[in-house]
């Protein structure tokens, strides 16, 4: 039994959540604490992967990412490959999991009243200790719950990384796609276990963050 | 000192007040939506004003016309919010020491002293979750006065209290005062809180400022009709002045007949000139029925009884002269209420004494 598509999916879960913690956290924050031309746009365009099909989603990401993509130009100019590599499941997973952190994250940033948060600014705080000593340790729960949710999708993400990842054994074939591979290739005894692993998986997150988010654990 | 000159347009009105103040505590009065808490918010900075100077100590720290707009925490602007916004994952002892600058041993020796005079000695270790509403207040104005601030600034900080525990805060806070005479700008709309704390009111509406001046002045003395309704003056009545004496004016009236009142100085009258007057409840005298009239009284009017209210320690009687239908409210202590028998139905004398009757011209 080759275990290669489960670690990989680790790996690729593990990079994915920490990209979407430190971009979503500041989406979060901006989209909670602050007013702008285009907040609304802004907000449709972070929320888009949990509507568009994954495989539009994987379509634009190769067509951005790609050699002649303008994205995908600059990194190959530094010598990174993103398309058909582990990075562009990474990718991949990145961007649909965003919007199940930034939404709750958002919602706890925003449930740190604006009194609480003016009174440490009172008290002669800096924008960075009033984040630091008030708004993130009355939001963590929030925030850890919505990283929870955004791993345990970056996990089960399927078709924006076959699109942009592909599908090689050994090298970009992560679980859900081993997954399918199995089906494909009639070898049930995989597929069964695999879908085991990912299932219980699945139930323990969902069941984690229902706990993080009521202040249960 | 401290000196503001603010402009700021809101949805339906524009707030534009000019103040001046010592170390001394400043009440500004008036009804919920006059924009009371917005002049706060814009001393403290959580709100830019579009136009004015804000001066506290020599330093500006806002004016629209340099530029200067200096950013909240380095304002030294002591803030207690109406619901005190303490912070609910810190104790007592570490909201407390928030907002201290310098070494940690000088700061918890503050934190003792405040705990002590704020009476929450034994609680440090509490949440706020675990303070009763009157334990919470005085945290927060622990937590305020911690950071040294130059300015107090209290958004109505007793409302959110009991009765009984408010009247024992208001006192503390006239205490605390004494022993930190720090400007301090008090809003409120309750107007017993007002006269009670304020040596110096300004009465607030629709965003300016109507009257300011010493309490005696506001309370008895008011300067517009709207002020004295604020002022629980409640007999307000408009009438023409039918004749002028060396310190007197004669004020002819629809609701009551002619009253003679005392002429404020400084203001020309001339007969047939629309004037306003006003005597408050409690300064009604009632003549007992057995009373001899010894000198000319002024002003002795016989009514009818058409209502009555109870209010607690004292009954608010509404009288009718039978000119006119607006009534004239006495507000009578119980026991007078039950030893003069005073009900509706019955009639009673009354004598509006010059002195108490205040002449808004």
């Amino acid at each position: 039994m080759d275990l290669f598509p489960l670690f990989l999916t680790i790996k690729v879960s593990f990079f994915a959540t920490v990209l979407t913690i430190a971009i979503g956290l500041t989406l979060a924050w901006v989209m909670a604490k602050r007013d702008f031309w285009g907040k609304g746009l802004l907000d449709v365009i972070i929320m888009q992967p949990l509507v568009i099909p994954p495989t539009v989603l994987g379509y634009y990401l190769l067509a951005l990412f790609g050699r002649s993509g303008w994205l995908g130009g600059v990194l190959d100019s530094l010598g990174i490959e993103i398309v058909f590599t582990w990075k562009g499941a990474v990718v991949a997973a990145f961007i649909s999991s965003l919007p199940l952190f930034v939404k709750p994250a958002r919602a706890a940033l925003e449930g740190v009243g604006a009194d609480l948060e003016n009174a440490a600014r009172l008290l002669g705080k800096t924008e960075w200790q009033v984040i630091r000593t008030i708004t993130l340790p009355l939001a963590w729960r929030g925030i850890l719950a919505g990283a929870v949710m955004a791993f345990a999708r970056a996990t089960g993400e399927f078709g924006a990384t076959l699109m942009v990842a592909g599908n090689i054994p050994g090298v970009t074939q992560t679980l859900p796609i081993a997954i399918y591979d199995a089906v494909q290739s009639g070898d049930s005894g995989a597929a069964n276990l695999l879908v085991l692993i990912i299932t219980l998986f699945s139930f323990s997150v969902l069941f984690a963050a229902g706990k993080i988010g009521r202040g249960r654990l | 000192m401290l000196e503001i000159s603010l402009k700021k347009q809101l949805e339906d009105f524009e707030v534009g007040v000019n103040l001046s103040l010592d170390e001394e505590l400043l009440v500004l009065f008036g009804p919920s939506g006059a924009g009371k808490t917005m002049i706060l918010k814009m001393i403290s900075g959580i709100v830019k004003p579009d136009d004015g100077r804000v001066v506290s100590g020599g330093e500006v720290l806002f004016d629209s016309s340099s530029g200067v707009n200096v950013p909240v925490r380095k304002r030294k602007v002591g803030y207690l919010f109406q619901d005190y916004a303490l912070f609910p994952h810190m104790t007592v002892e570490e909201n407390i020491a928030y907002g201290i600058e310098g070494p940690k041993a000088s700061a918890g020796k503050k934190v003792s002293e405040l705990l002590g005079l704020m009476r929450l000695a034994g609680l440090e270790k509490r949440f706020p979750h675990e303070l009763s509403g009157g334990q919470k207040q005085r945290t927060a104005l622990a937590r305020t006065l911690a950071a040294e601030p130059r300015v107090l600034l209290l958004d109505e900080p007793f409302s959110a209290l009991d009765y009984q525990v408010r009247e024992k805060l208001r006192a503390d806070l006239l205490n605390i005062h004494r022993v930190y005479p720090i400007t301090t700008v008090l809003v409120t709309h309750d107007l017993e809180e007002a006269f009670m704390l304020g040596k110096k009111i300004a009465v607030i509406n629709n965003g300016s400022i109507e009257q300011s001046g010493t309490r005696e002045d506001v309370f008895y003395r008011p300067k517009t009709r709207n002020v004295a309704r604020f002022m629980g003056v409640r007999n307000i009545f408009a009438g023409a002045v039918s004749g002028l004496e060396d310190s007197n004016i004669l004020i002819d009236t629809p609701d009551i007949g002619v009253i003679k009142a005392p002429r404020p100085p400084g203001f020309q009258f001339s007969p047939g000139q629309e004037v306003s007057f006003c005597i408050r409840p409690e300064e009604i005298l009632v003549i007992r029925p057995d009373r001899v009239l010894g000198k000319v009284q002024d002003n002795i009017l016989e009514c009818d009884i058409t209502g009555a209210i109870g209010k607690g320690s004292t009954h608010i009687l509404y009288l009718e002269t039978g000119h006119g239908r607006t009534p004239l409210k006495v507000e009578l202590p119980n026991f007078v209420v039950r030893k003069l028998e005073l009900a509706v139905g019955r009639q009673v004398k009354v004598s509006l004494k010059k002195e108490n009757i205040w002449v808004i011209a």
